[in-house]
């Protein structure tokens, strides 16, 4: 599981205010009989996040506006004769409120039976079930019996809205939060809801399809199965999947997911809440971020290729060779670093390399510095890597300034013999793979450490060694977006059970080096790179991401 | 105060003497054994079946179960000799041994929509209790009739779809009793 990582480095209390000001006015209101306080101006719906209190709900979600068409929060307020909706309603100091009453169930149960109407019940053969809201809110407020004789409208089924995103029509119950998404936050107004009354379906307009970046999050905020993702689409049932919390490692956002996996392997994404960093949202490119880490893709045993043999061996034996040749080896070393590591593994290797091997030759290969401050406006950044940040502040801190073009002279004049190489996790996102991997085997002997599988460094004849190492899903660490703010994740699951992380690299060769060295972790016995005052505030808990959660 | 004295009452040799009981024993065979050729001797010669011997030749004869038996699975089939199976993955969820793996895929008909790729069973985990059955909404797996599938290595033990449907015992496959287009056509 992620943990938060504050200013002090604790783990942040949990916050039931989410991203309110401290300086909001509070007034105090009565939600089935509990006195709460909530922020002024608020909604009788965020009330109840805010209080831990269950109430029934569709259209709304905290990440958009107020459309109050799905009719199920209704909530009694003393002195007003008729329910209303507590989407809708904002609070009043003294305000008595309840949703517990008969009057409200039924209202609510009846609403849910109307929903239900049209809903084809295909549960067995759609993917949202299992997470889905119907199931849930009629597990939990309806248990009805239908009492609808009338025959179900057939609506369009399979129906491509764009390369990611499929509808179904059929089962969509007409919340418009997708419509409300491509509207406000995705601001590309893709969707629109056409007809009207029973036969009202979501589609797209001639010609313009839902092809955006932002598209698969109308699959998550779809209550039903209605926007399913094609890339998931029949993989797995929903229910086989586990989950745990990291950060994307698509681009220098860094935006907070869960990624969903089993014993075969990760299958999908989702965004999880962080009003600091991601708000609700991810984009599409960093949901397939899961891709490069499953078991295909990844390289399982270490190489090492010398005088046209090549040999497989598991990568701690090859780690320990590593340590021995690179111990004392001097300037004719150097290391490239790319932005895919964890701080602790900068701090790790790049200590190593200036202590025990002797050199400063330690260099930063930019993956597209053209495109680096490229924004898109939302989340999707130009950096492609998840801590460049924290990597420069590590090369600062250990006064580290070399530039791309001594590697190559001292490559090419033969000053540096050796050089190891942290490659790429994600090689898509490094589109001078060839040209770099070209300019790097000139070295007498190339040492490189990679997650992913890969044809031209598999091709590579020399004095080559390719070591597998952890992806951002295996390893404890922590990475600064491009904000500064350091988020420290959890290892979630073992892939490659032979990979090593750079950290467990460095003890591995420290220990061929000096037997007698204590076992240690380099990363607690330096400095931090990053100080204090740099370190935001990470991941908070708050009413919308308790156990619950919203879908 | 003086110890109490239990004397105890070794066994004498008439009750560790094991003949009697393995006498007793053959009394009980040979019992068996005058009753059966009684009763064998004129089903030999055709007067009458028999019927107090309880065990039979097999293989030569066969035991019949009740039609409830539970033994290996078949997958139903629609009218048009297509299965079935929506690969919902309930019988996979359901299933104790976790014996079922399905690989579901996109149907190119939308009515259709999901549909198996591939099913397999592997029957020697199976403890064949049912519940795959029970817990399929569409009456696409059930427990068929037949007991006796021997096979020479394991893999002849995983039954694929091609096995599961369309063996040559069931004669091109069973038809299951719920129809996807009446259904459609019933409004549900």
């Amino acid at each position: 599981m992620l943990k938060s990582v504050t200013s002090s480095g604790v783990a942040a209390p949990q916050a039931t205010t989410g991203a309110t000001s401290p300086q909001a006015k509070m007034v105090t209101i009565s939600i089935n009989g509990k006195e709460v306080e909530v922020k002024e101006g608020s909604t009788i719906i965020e009330a109840y996040y805010q209080s831990g209190l269950d109430i029934a709900h569709y259209c709304w979600h905290p990440g958009l506006s107020i459309a109050g068409v799905c009719r199920l929060c209704m909530v009694e307020i003393e002195g007003n004769p008729r329910l209303q909706i507590a989407c809708n309603t904002t609070v009043v100091a003294g305000m008595k409120v309840n949703n517990s009453s008969a009057k409200v169930k039924d209202a609510v149960k009846w609403g849910l039976d109307f929903h239900l109407i049209n809903h084809p019940l295909d549960c067995p053969i759609c993917d949202q079930a299992g997470e889905c809201g119907l199931q849930d809110q009629y597990m939990k407020y309806g248990q009805y019996d239908s009492e609808m004789g009338e025959q179900k409208v057939k609506k369009h089924k399979v129906v491509d809205l764009g390369p990611r995103v499929v509808l179904d029509s059929e089962r969509c119950i007409l919340c418009s939060r997708c419509v409300r998404f491509t509207d406000e936050v995705s601001k590309t107004h893709e969707l629109g809801i056409f007809n009207r009354g029973d036969r009202a379906e979501i589609g797209t307009f001639e010609g313009k399809p839902l092809a955006n970046n932002y598209s698969l999050n109308t699959v998550d905020i779809c209550p039903v199965g209605a926007l399913t993702s094609r890339d998931f689409r029949f993989r797995q049932r929903v229910w086989f999947l586990k989950n745990a919390e990291t950060v994307c490692t698509g681009c220098s956002t860094g935006c907070n997911v869960k990624v969903y996996f089993n014993k075969e392997g990760l299958f999908r994404m989702k965004p999880v809440y962080n009003p600091n960093v991601n708000g609700h949202w991810m984009c599409d490119v960093g949901r397939d971020t899961y891709k490069f880490v499953n078991k295909e893709a990844r390289l399982l045993e270490a190489k090492v290729v010398s005088s046209g043999k090549s040999q497989e061996m598991p990568a701690m034996e090859l780690a320990k060779k590593l340590g021995a040749t690179l111990r004392g080896h001097g300037t004719s070393a150097a290391l490239v670093l790319t932005g895919s590591y964890s701080v602790e593994e900068y701090e790790a290797i790049v200590s190593y390399f200036k202590t025990d091997v002797g050199t400063k030759n330690i260099y930063h290969w930019i993956n597209n510095p053209e495109t680096f401050d490229s924004f898109d406006g939302l989340l999707f950044r130009g950096d492609k890597n998840p801590n460049t940040r924290g990597l420069l502040e590590v090369l600062k801190a250990q006064g580290i300034s070399g530039s791309w073009k001594e590697l190559v002279d001292g490559i090419g004049t033969g000053a540096i013999k050796t050089v190891v190489v942290a490659g790429p996790e994600n090689q898509a996102n490094f589109p001078d793979m060839k040209v770099k991997i070209a300019e790097l085997s000139k070295v007498a002997k190339l040492v490189w450490l990679t997650s992913g599988k890969n044809a031209e460094l598999d091709a590579l004849t020399g004095d080559v060694a390719l070591l597998p190492v952890k992806s951002y899903v295996e390893k404890a660490g922590s990475f600064v977006n491009h904000a500064g703010l350091r988020q420290q994740v959890d290892r979630v699951m073992t892939v490659v059970p032979g990979a090593v992380s750079l950290t467990e690299l460095v003890d591995l060769m420290k220990e061929v080096g000096d037997a007698m060295t204590v076992k240690s972790t380099a990363a607690t016995e330096t400095v931090p790179a990053i100080s204090a005052n740099q370190i935001g505030q990470g991941r908070i808990n708050n009413e919308f991401t308790l156990s619950r959660g919203v879908w | 105060m003086a110890i109490a004295i239990e004397k105890v009452k070794r066994a004498e040799a008439t009750d560790t003497w094991y003949m009697p009981g393995i006498l007793w024993g053959l009394l009980l065979t040979f019992k068996s054994l005058v009753l059966n050729l009684i009763d064998y001797i004129p089903s030999v010669v055709g007067v009458k079946k028999r019927q107090i011997m309880p065990t039979v030749n097999y293989p030569e004869e066969k035991y019949e179960y009740s039609p409830r038996f539970k033994g290996n699975h078949v997958l139903t089939v629609k009218k048009d000799g297509s299965l079935r199976c929506t690969a919902c993955m309930l019988c996979a969820t359901n299933c104790p041994a976790d014996c079922i793996k399905i690989t579901a895929s996109e149907h190119e008909d939308p009515s259709v929509e999901k549909f198996p790729i591939a099913y397999e069973i592997d029957i020697l985990r199976c403890v064949f209790c049912g519940f795959c059955e029970e817990a399929c909404p569409v009456d696409a797996i059930r427990m068929g009739p037949e007991w006796q599938t021997p096979g020479v290595n394991g893999s002849e033990f995983i039954y694929d779809i091609k096995h599961l449907a369309y063996r040559p015992q069931l004669k091109g496959g069973i038809v299951s009793v719920l129809d996807e287009k009446e259904r459609h056509e019933a409004g549900i």
